[in-house]
């Protein structure tokens, strides 16, 4: 059944590697530039902290690493929602699972060389890429930020496993593979950012400072800012006239007559700054949660698929 | 002799539609059995059941001594094949004979190189740019190949030209003649559905009549052929026949009564005269019977019009 796996995928398994050759040839070129200049110039200008305007990468580059999130989802695109779906569209199901295999170890034997070839392609792009930020995460400290983090490191791979999951399961249900493509296109992607902008920052409990009005704060190395804001001496947001802001803010109506600048009004009568985020130290663990979430996203849909398959008529 | 498959009240519903009620069949081993029908009266069910493709919601079947079901040693022993003749199409006739290497534990890839090389159907072509008969024969090759002792065909001629046709029932024909695989023991029995009762009434040599999702004739062609008489006579009461034989069909105008019946012995009225027919009309009896549009239905027209021109 290896084999079968490897003969019905040959032709899209050589163009993925062919992608991923010229994806590491560009990566390769200009990781190698950056380290370069990283080493030269902008490590010794770092210490000073101040690098003036000098940027590391181009435009297009940088669009090009942020591209790479969509690298895990291509596999159960491609891959996945067609795995079942295009078998009972054209009815090779029939052929298959009358050979004399069981239909459970043909979907083991093709779902996980499927999944573990999500995974390495993912895997390997995300290896690519996190060298490639190497230089610039250091310099600009954005190493937790939604763009950086959903490419680098181990996330990817747990996207690339929960894509090809939601495709095989999408595919075994919907039993068309133009349907499976669709809510595997649209499902990954409402859940990313779902889980991106409203679960992540609260995986922990997050990290609050209070600073004082028009000072400046900022954590240690590369952060994951949840909120932040302006609050008084109750703990709570000031409570305005309306009309007039302050940092985003209203100005209290302690401070209505001074409206224009109204920040040592607002300092005298206790109102701070504060932050909450998530410090450089929890990325890892911010890595494992995700990716976790995902892995067992993905063995459900798995766990769906197998009991549709098996109790269903061919 | 024994029966390869012998099944009692096998029933198939899906949501609304009952597809196969109360089927009780058995076919004796070693025969070219034809399973004949209107579209929808339980053929495709009744073999995808028997090939384990499908679970009934009652009954049971035995096939070759055990349930139809998913399992490779039974599956081993069952060549399937199905009626949109289901082939990978970017892959080649080779490549198939590769997969079946690996799926199967009685592999005999040879057989379809020199089945298929006889017929002069290019191996290394993707069977998608194969024509229709080609990618049949090609089917039947690897159907073949898995050396099954029953195979179940369901359809398998309705996309071919007569002369496919008569070239895939020649093979069929000739698989089945030979006999004594010494390793699998036993010979191969065949269970072939088909509209066209004209073409394979020529390798069969037995009938199983499905109508209305249930079973109305199943047995040997010859008994069959010899148990049915046409009746035909001046128009009267047939209630004398009716209790002697078993009346399939009638057919009264205004000056004679056709009857076709099932005899429980010799017509003892003279009044009728006696008239043998043939499978077809059989057959075609007992579907109109089933259900009266079918006589006039597209059902009955397809078969009338394979009748014609034969």
């Amino acid at each position: 059944m290896t084999w079968v796996t490897w003969r019905l995928y040959r032709y899209q398994g050589v163009l993925a590697a062919a992608l991923f050759a010229a994806l590491a040839v560009v990566l390769l070129i200009t990781g190698l530039h950056l380290a370069q200049m990283w080493h030269s110039d902008l490590a010794s200008c770092l210490k000073r902290s101040s690098c003036g305007n000098l940027s590391l990468n181009s435009p297009v580059l940088t669009t090009l690493v942020v591209g790479t999130s969509a690298v895990p989802l291509l596999p159960g695109l491609f891959w996945g929602a067609p795995m079942v779906a295009h078998e009972l569209e054209t009815g090779t199901n029939q052929f298959a699972w009358t050979q004399s295999i069981t239909r459970r170890r043909w979907l083991v034997v093709r779902t996980g060389w499927l999944l573990l070839a999500a995974a390495v392609l993912a895997g390997a792009v995300s290896a690519l890429v996190t060298w490639w930020s190497g230089p610039d995460n250091a310099l600009y400290a954005n190493g937790f930020e939604a763009n950086k983090f959903d490419v680098t490191d181990i996330v990817p791979v747990g996207y690339a496993v929960f894509a090809m999951a939601l495709g095989i399961c999408a595919g075994a249900l919907l039993r068309r593979t133009l349907p499976a493509v669709a809510v595997t296109l649209a499902g990954f992607v409402a859940l990313r950012a779902l889980i991106a902008q409203w679960l992540r920052p609260h995986y922990m409990t997050p990290v609050a400072v209070y600073y004082k009005l028009t000072g400046l704060y900022a954590p240690n190395g590369s952060y994951l800012s949840v909120s932040q804001g302006i609050v008084g001496p109750n703990g709570k947001p000031p409570v305005g006239l309306g009309g007039y802001v302050f940092n985003g803010a209203p100005v209290p109506t302690v401070c209505a007559k001074v409206v224009q600048n109204p920040a040592p009004c607002m300092a005298a009568h206790g109102y701070r700054e504060y932050l909450t985020y998530q410090p450089a130290s929890r990325f890892w663990a911010f890595q494992g949660i995700e990716t976790g979430i995902f892995v067992v996203l993905a063995a459900v849909l798995l766990g769906i698929t197998f009991w549709v398959l098996m109790r269903r008529d061919a | 002799m024994t029966a390869v498959i012998e099944t009692s009240g096998l029933t198939k519903r899906y949501r609304r539609v009952t597809a196969l009620s109360d089927c009780t069949i058995s076919v004796p081993e070693g025969r070219i059995c034809a399973l004949v029908g209107p579209n929808g009266a339980g053929k495709t069910t009744l073999l995808r059941l028997l090939a384990g493709l499908a679970a009934p919601t009652a009954g049971g079947a035995v096939v070759l001594g055990g349930a139809p079901r998913q399992d490779p040693a039974y599956l081993a022993k069952i060549g399937f094949l199905a009626q949109e003749i289901p082939l990978y199409r970017r892959l080649t006739a080779q490549d198939h004979i590769a997969i079946g290497a690996h799926l199967n534990p009685r592999w005999d890839g040879e057989s379809v190189r020199v089945r298929l090389g006889g017929l002069k159907i290019a191996l290394d072509r993707p069977v998608g740019t194969l024509s229709g008969g080609q990618r049949s024969q090609v089917a039947l090759a690897l159907t073949l190949a898995k050396r099954p002792r029953l195979l179940l065909l369901d359809e398998p001629l309705a996309a071919l030209d007569p002369l496919a046709r008569r070239s895939f029932l020649a093979a069929l024909a000739e698989a089945v003649a030979v006999k004594g695989d010494g390793e699998v023991g036993g010979g191969l029995t065949v269970l072939v559905s088909s509209h066209l009762i004209a073409d394979i009434e020529r390798v069969c040599d037995h009938l199983i009549l499905l109508a209305g999702s249930r079973v109305q004739l199943c047995g040997d062609i010859e008994t069959v052929l010899a148990e049915h008489r046409f009746l035909t006579g001046p128009r009267k009461d047939t209630t004398a026949i009716a209790r002697a034989h078993a009346i399939v069909q009638e057919d009264t105008t205004a000056r004679q009564t056709t009857l076709l019946v099932r005899l429980n012995g010799p017509v003892a009225d003279p009044a009728w005269a006696v008239e043998e027919p043939n499978l077809e009309e059989i057959v075609l009896g007992y579907m109109s019977q089933d259900d009266p549009a079918d006589g006039t239905g597209p059902e009955g027209a397809r078969l009338s019009a394979v009748g014609e021109g034969r």
